[in-house]
């Protein structure tokens, strides 16, 4: 049997540049039966920044972590800030960033539907989740001002106020891609195929997710109930009504599954939000100076727990601050979870933790070592692999037909 | 008695020196004040098997002038978050790794080794994380004397300007 | 200057139908997002004849996105120069152009042209997918003329 080493850099290369951040996998026949994780190629050094730099100035940069989820780490910053400061912002302000929090979640969580769609080959999965996306992201750009990066948090509170006509349009967008999403939840829950080709993928076992620190939707896919907004709550979630979904599959189909039905329960929370906006100002004066202390706080981004850390020193400009972004928490069950799979599997596993579209980047390098020879696969071509693979047993994801929908343009 | 006070008295029942040393300055939140490393490996080692803080979510690097301070963010199954903090001397940062306790630890340590200039004992072997290749060594980003302006990133050196010019103008008139 | 038929054709062929290849630099995926968005159904770039490509082999037009850290600065240079001429770069999105906010980290060296020449630069955080197939679009023309003014 030959034994195959399989290394996938992140970022294309040449084969003889040696790689500082890459997966390594080394693959017996056709399964892979060690992987080691190496990550870092995105390090900014954003936080030796942020110790000179004002609060607000530190909160574009903060912002600015993850593009997907720039509301997540905004929010969660601030509060780390205005809990030192000892400061309590309205009710108002604290609803409208929940709205904009949820949102964020619905665009999320679409996005990673249509990139899993994609991996796999279902490209139509792409191409009708990013479309309701288009309507989340109206909304997003309409309130806060851009479709990404949407800076509508300032310390002490919020920058803009929501009106009845915002309102009436949330609530039509929340019809609508509540209707898709019990589309999609549809094909999720029906179509053989699909879950042919998600089960079994990328398992991670309910006390394997505890053991490696796994966060958000992969841990609740495996059963463990933990959901920042209802265990350690925020920005008034406890007032808030929704359900924290898991499922027992515990693998990459579930993951599919947490995701779409958490659709739902952000819809509810939405609506909730709408009704019962209750009046205030939308910023609470804070000092420019922040008392000495410090802050950890913890939120429940569409990706799992992100943990802020800040210290303050009585300066303008902040001691330390640390950011862990819910992914850094996934890492480490990520090797255990392509252990013992088909390297077939690997570019979806990969996808299913994933917190950034980078996947266009990835290329792998198959070092042969009884032939002491080296080929170099592209991402499209592990993607193509997978896909044929798959084929080859009778589950063909690119011919999945999905009933004929009445589009509402 | 709250959750959190309750958690405070069981700790010092079996630590009496932390008298004093622990606060509860939010809702679910311990702060502790930092502890060298026999004192805090005593603590941990109990917090993590019998003190039922058995979740890790990371540890974070300080330059606390003097020393290096690590703080360890642990939460307990009623999801109180502690944060228990060690002190290592500049001098010599040397630490031992807790991933006996914490599966989920090793990047969060590597990177103390590579910003901070740590020595992490029985750490798991690895790459180096998060500084790119060709990082010049014993250059340690995080900690508050390097500054980012005497960094040249194309050669990939750190150039602080020479100490010594500054004492030797005074001087310099007098030998003419 | 006028150039055979064959030349002509092929001209013409790449100018109809630049193939795209993506590199993110260093970016927070903002940028992105809004490149694959330009893919989707309500701005469709195929209609121009875009494609992505995987491979720089096969690509005219490199989009480019992110403050370039030092861990991606040689990958970018090679991905470059394994691009087949006539190539362009696009710099999208604000950390692209210049290095945004993130030009003083001490990990990042600077815009996309701190390291290979850009053709193109297209500001925005993030940069929106109308301005992005406009930047496109701007390019084609611009090869259109400068191949009329060679005949």
């Amino acid at each position: 049997m030959t034994n195959k080493k399989v290394v996938i850099p992140i970022g294309p290369q040449h084969p003889a540049l040696k790689e500082p951040g890459c997966f390594t996998l080394t693959l017996e026949g056709e399964k892979v039966t060690n992987a080691v994780v190496g990550v870092g190629y995105n390090h900014r050094g954003l936080e030796k920044s942020c110790e000179s730099r004002s609060y607000i100035q530190c909160l574009y940069i903060i912002e600015r972590v993850c593009g997907i989820c720039s509301h997540s780490h905004s929010t969660n910053f601030l509060r780390a800030v205005e809990q030192i400061a000892g400061v309590e912002i309205s009710r108002r302000a604290n609803y409208i960033r929940v709205l904009m929090a949820e949102l964020e979640r619905l665009h999320s969580h679409l996005l990673w539907l249509g990139v899993a769609g994609h991996i796999i080959g279902f490209d139509t999965l792409l191409m009708y989740s990013w479309r309701d996306r288009e309507l989340v992201l109206d909304q997003l750009a309409t309130i806060g001002g851009n479709r990404v990066n949407y800076g509508i948090n300032t310390i002490g509170g919020v920058r803009r106020d929501i009106d009845a006509q915002n309102i009436e349009d949330l609530k039509k967008m929340c019809t609508i891609v509540e209707e898709q999403a019990k589309y999609y939840a549809q094909i999720a829950l029906t179509e053989t195929t699909l879950a042919a080709r998600l089960g079994g993928v990328g398992k991670l076992s309910h006390d394997d997710c505890i053991k490696y620190g796994a966060v958000g939707p992969t841990s609740r896919a495996a059963g463990v109930a933990d959901d920042i907004r209802k265990t350690d709550p925020y920005c008034l979630y406890e007032e808030m009504p929704f359900d924290v979904i898991t499922t027992e599959y515990a693998d990459v189909f579930g993951r599919t599954v947490v995701r779409v039905l958490e659709i739902f329960e952000s819809v509810k929370i939405i609506r909730y939000v709408l009704d019962n906006l209750p009046d205030g100002e939308l910023v609470v004066k804070v000092p420019r100076k922040i008392p000495a202390g410090e802050s950890v706080t913890r939120y429940e981004a569409p990706r799992g727990e992100d943990v802020h850390m800040v210290r303050a020193n009585g300066t303008e400009y902040p001691e330390r601050v640390r950011v862990r972004a819910p992914s850094e928490a996934n890492w480490h069950g990520m090797a255990h979870m392509i252990e013992g799979d088909y390297l077939a599997d690997a570019p979806l596993i990969i996808a299913a933790i994933d917190p950034c579209y980078s996947c266009t980047d990835r290329k792998i390098i198959v070092d042969n070592k009884d032939t002491e020879t080296q080929s170099v696969l592209d991402w499209n071509q592990l993607r193509q692999y997978s896909i044929d693979w798959y084929k080859n047993r009778g589950i063909d994801t690119t011919k999945i037909q999905i009933p004929e929908k009445k589009l509402y343009f | 008695m709250s959750k959190e006070e309750q958690v405070i008295q069981q700790i010092v029942a079996k630590f009496p020196f932390l008298e004093g040393k622990l606060t509860n300055p939010y809702d679910r939140r311990i702060h502790a004040e930092p502890l060298y490393k026999e004192d805090f490996e005593k603590v941990l080692d109990w917090l993590a098997t019998e003190g039922g803080f058995d979740t890790f979510h990371l540890v974070i690097g300080f330059d606390s002038g003097e020393n290096l301070e690590f703080v360890y963010v642990l939460s307990n199954a009623d999801k109180i978050i502690l944060n228990v903090k060690q002190y290592a001397p500049k001098s010599n940062p040397v630490i031992n790794s807790v991933v006996k306790y914490y599966k989920n630890c090793i990047w969060h340590e590597r990177e103390l080794i590579d910003l901070f200039g740590a020595t992490v004992e029985g750490l798991p072997e690895g790459p180096h994380y998060p500084l790119p290749d060709g990082w010049p060594e014993g250059q340690y980003p995080m900690r508050k004397d390097w500054k980012v302006e005497y960094f040249d990133k194309n050669t990939m050196t750190y150039n602080p300007p020479a100490p010594e010019a500054k004492e030797e103008t005074p001087e310099a008139p007098a030998e003419n | 200057m006028a150039r055979n038929v064959l030349q002509k054709a092929i001209d013409w062929g790449r100018r109809k139908s630049p193939w795209l290849v993506h590199f993110n630099a260093g970016a927070c995926n903002g940028c992105d997002i809004e490149i694959v968005d330009a893919l989707t159904p309500r701005y469709d770039i195929e209609r121009f004849g875009i494609i992505q490509r995987g491979t720089p082999r096969h690509g005219d037009v490199l989009a480019c996105t992110g403050a370039v850290t030092l861990q991606t600065r040689d990958r970018l240079k090679m991905v470059y120069e394994q691009m087949p001429e006539p190539k362009f770069v696009l710099a999208i999105g604000t950390c692209a152009c210049s290095g945004g906010i993130f030009a003083d980290c001490y990990c990042v060296s600077g815009g996309i042209d701190s390291v290979i020449p850009v053709s193109a630069y297209i500001p925005g955080c993030a940069a929106r997918p109308e301005a992005i197939i406009d930047a496109v679009v701007k390019l084609l023309t611009y090869l259109a003329q400068a191949q009329k003014a060679a005949d």
